[in-house]
């Protein structure tokens, strides 16, 4: 009995365990003891860890979905349909986490419903909102059919189905246009803090940026947890297809450098690149992080041929992502503000438990609804086919 | 229509006696006790700047930066010159906290139903034609509450009589201008005023432009992706006709073979 027990405690079940139990606890902490217990927030630093790794990164790591819908249904490169549910899934469910982040943010969670009645039409924060609402609705709808499928009413599944295919390609096309406005008005969000943040990431073009930094880490995430459910959970991918896709986020990383390199020259803030500071520091972590080494890495076709050595090129993309992210949300504000904010236990953990969820979620998905091409279990193929033989015969 | 009011303080006259923090305070049912900086129980506080007193309020900017902010409008600029906030419409995103300027909103970090607090130019008592709590604590008119083109008359009728004020009224113009207005005998920027970040222009025109290509891109983008699908579409057809000629000639050719 012991050692049955014993052998159940794997080092990932430990890891899911303490995130489980941090991050309910900090979660208790945020709802019933308030912010001042849960979070290292201050007038000087409003915003932090979960606007920065919650909702900037949540949002930006989801971008595959509509990237990858736009190829395949409206620009017919029919290549990608093998992992368009996959990156459908990863944005339905990032930006469920984005949700559920919004509940933690607001100080007055109960009323997150005002953004629907109450509307400012001059804020970049209320477009963020219903561009959020609406399109997580939208990709809810795209995801749909992965389920209806599976209900086991004939009629009814294939009459959901029939409509639902009449109208999904309007629904896509808005839905890109929805997630192309919100990626780029996160970064629109911070146009107004204008003199707070630092000229290395301040530009009036902050959200033309935004936008072109999230489609290649969306992008990257993608074929990082394609590759894991294939090294895990027996999902067969033809691997030349996210060779392509490591081809592309290289492409969309030279752009991005290009325009990056543009704005920092068009608002003349080049030069506080080489200045002993600690934003520069942050830049360049980010250059190195998110560019350089991706960037290299990934124009060796010895990279973008194997597997393991282009999931770890993406994990760069996706690290120095999350860095360039954190580094408007935190780290160019702390000078201007005169703060210096360091995120408390509790909102990594609280943060970290949400994610944790959707990668979860993303898991049991994989393995009991038809997003990714399965390659059968090994015996039970075998007697399946001969079985199937035999019936041929 | 009311005349839009405000106040002009006179950073020469004031002699720090905090009479204006302790008015607001007792106004508000706060504790006495001075606070270093704006707080959520302190709207505006006397800083020691050298040898000059600044005081710290909400400056009620003509086009203020944090209602354009606000996803609810729960910040509004008022005819009679306050910025009022409407705690009824907030959801605590604290996004007017990161637009302001100035630095002034605050939040009730410790409580559980956390609210914004920042200074609202005693806008019930201006509606009861009283003036603001801090003007009428004031004992040397170093803070004085009026119609603000009165008050533009008077800063200027004071620079004029002594050569030592700065020839300048802070907040007529910067960032759009606001109801509150400062003049000094020692230079702005000194005083710990930072240069506007958008000069004379409202800090909403930063986001307006951005806000207002977004029709624009949503109908040229729809144009352009639908085309794109069209074109598609045209693609498969050409290409699935193509096909099913080609089996019906192979068809008739292995027949009349």
């Amino acid at each position: 009995m012991f050692a049955r027990i014993k052998s159940e405690i794997t080092l990932w079940r430990t890891i899911v365990a303490i995130i489980l139990v941090t991050g309910l606890y900090a979660t208790y902490i945020r709802f019933f003891e308030g912010f001042r217990a849960s979070t290292n927030l201050s007038d000087q630093m409003p915003w932090g860890l979960w606007v920065g790794l919650g909702t900037l990164c949540g949002v930006g790591l989801s971008a595959a979905g509509f990237g990858i819908s736009a190829a395949v249904y409206l620009l017919g490169m029919e290549r990608y349909r093998p992992i368009l549910r996959a990156s459908i899934l990863i944005s339905f469910l990032g930006y469920l986490t984005v949700c559920v982040g919004y509940l933690y943010e607001i100080g007055l969670p109960w009323r997150f419903w005002h953004p629907i009645v109450m509307w400012n039409h001059r804020s970049v924060l209320f477009d963020v909102c219903v561009c959020i609402m609406t399109y997580t609705t939208v990709l809810t709808f795209e995801f749909a059919p992965a389920v209806i499928e599976k209900l086991p009413w004939k009629n009814l599944r294939e009459t959901v189905l029939h409509y639902h295919h009449k109208i999904l390609i309007g629904v896509v096309l808005a839905g890109v246009l929805l997630s192309s406005m919100h990626q780029s008005f996160l970064g629109g969000l911070y146009l107004i803090a204008r003199g707070k943040l630092h000229p290395l990431w301040y530009s009036p073009y902050m959200h033309a940026m935004f936008y072109l930094s999230a489609i290649p880490a969306g992008l990257a995430l993608t074929v990082m947890a394609i590759y894991l459910c294939m090294r895990s959970l027996n999902v067969r991918v033809d691997f030349s297809i996210l060779s392509d896709c490591g081809r592309m986020i290289q492409l969309l990383l030279i752009v991005f450098a290009f325009f990056k390199l543009l704005d920092l020259i068009g608002n003349q803030a080049l030069g506080y690149a080489f200045q002993f500071t600690n934003e520069a520091g942050y830049f360049w972590l980010e250059v190195l992080l998110f560019l350089a080494i991706p960037i290299t890495l990934l124009s060796f076709e010895s990279v973008r041929g194997n597997p393991e050595r282009l999931y770890w090129a993406c994990a760069f993309v996706v690290a120095g992502f999350m860095v360039d992210r954190l580094n408007v949300s935190i780290n160019a504000l702390q000078t201007a503000m005169g703060t210096h904010y360091v995120p408390k236990w509790s909102e990594l953990a609280s943060s970290v438990l949400v994610i944790a969820a959707g990668v979860m979620a993303f898991r049991y998905a994989v393995i009991y609804l038809d997003i990714l091409p399965k390659a059968a279990p090994k015996p039970v193929t075998r007697w399946i086919g001969n079985a199937g033989l035999a019936a041929q015969a | 229509m009311a005349q839009e009011k405000g106040l002009l303080i006179d950073i020469k006259r004031c002699i720090g006696c905090l009479g204006c923090e302790t008015a607001c305070k007792q106004l508000h049912g706060f504790g006495t006790d001075p606070e270093p900086t704006l707080s959520d129980t302190a709207f505006t506080v006397v800083e020691a700047r050298g040898d000059k007193f600044v005081r710290k309020l909400c400056m009620h900017c003509e086009d203020p930066a944090c209602a354009s902010a606000c996803p609810v409008e729960a910040i509004s600029k008022t005819r009679l010159g306050p910025v009022v906030y409407n705690a009824d419409k907030c959801i605590g995103c604290r996004y007017c906290m990161l637009a302001c300027p100035y630095q002034v909103p605050r939040y009730q970090w410790t409580k559980l139903a956390p609210f914004v607090k920042k200074c609202d130019m005693c806008v019930d008592r201006i509606k009861a034609g009283k003036s603001t709590a801090c003007a009428e604590a004031c004992p040397v008119q170093a803070t004085i509450f009026g119609n603000r083109d009165a008050l533009i008359n008077e800063a200027w009728s004071r620079i004029r009589s002594d050569s030592s004020y700065v020839p300048h009224i802070y907040g007529v113009e910067e960032l759009g201008g606001g109801s509150v207005l400062f003049v000094s005998d020692v230079p702005f920027e000194k005083l710990g005023f930072k240069p506007a970040p958008t000069g004379n222009q409202p800090m909403p025109t930063l986001t307006s432009s951005a806000l207002g290509d977004s029709p624009k891109v949503v109908i040229m983008g729809g144009t352009i992706l639908s085309a794109l699908y069209w074109v598609t579409q045209r693609r498969r057809e050409v290409a699935l006709a193509e096909a099913e000629e080609k089996t019906v000639i192979n068809k008739i050719k292995s027949e009349r073979s």
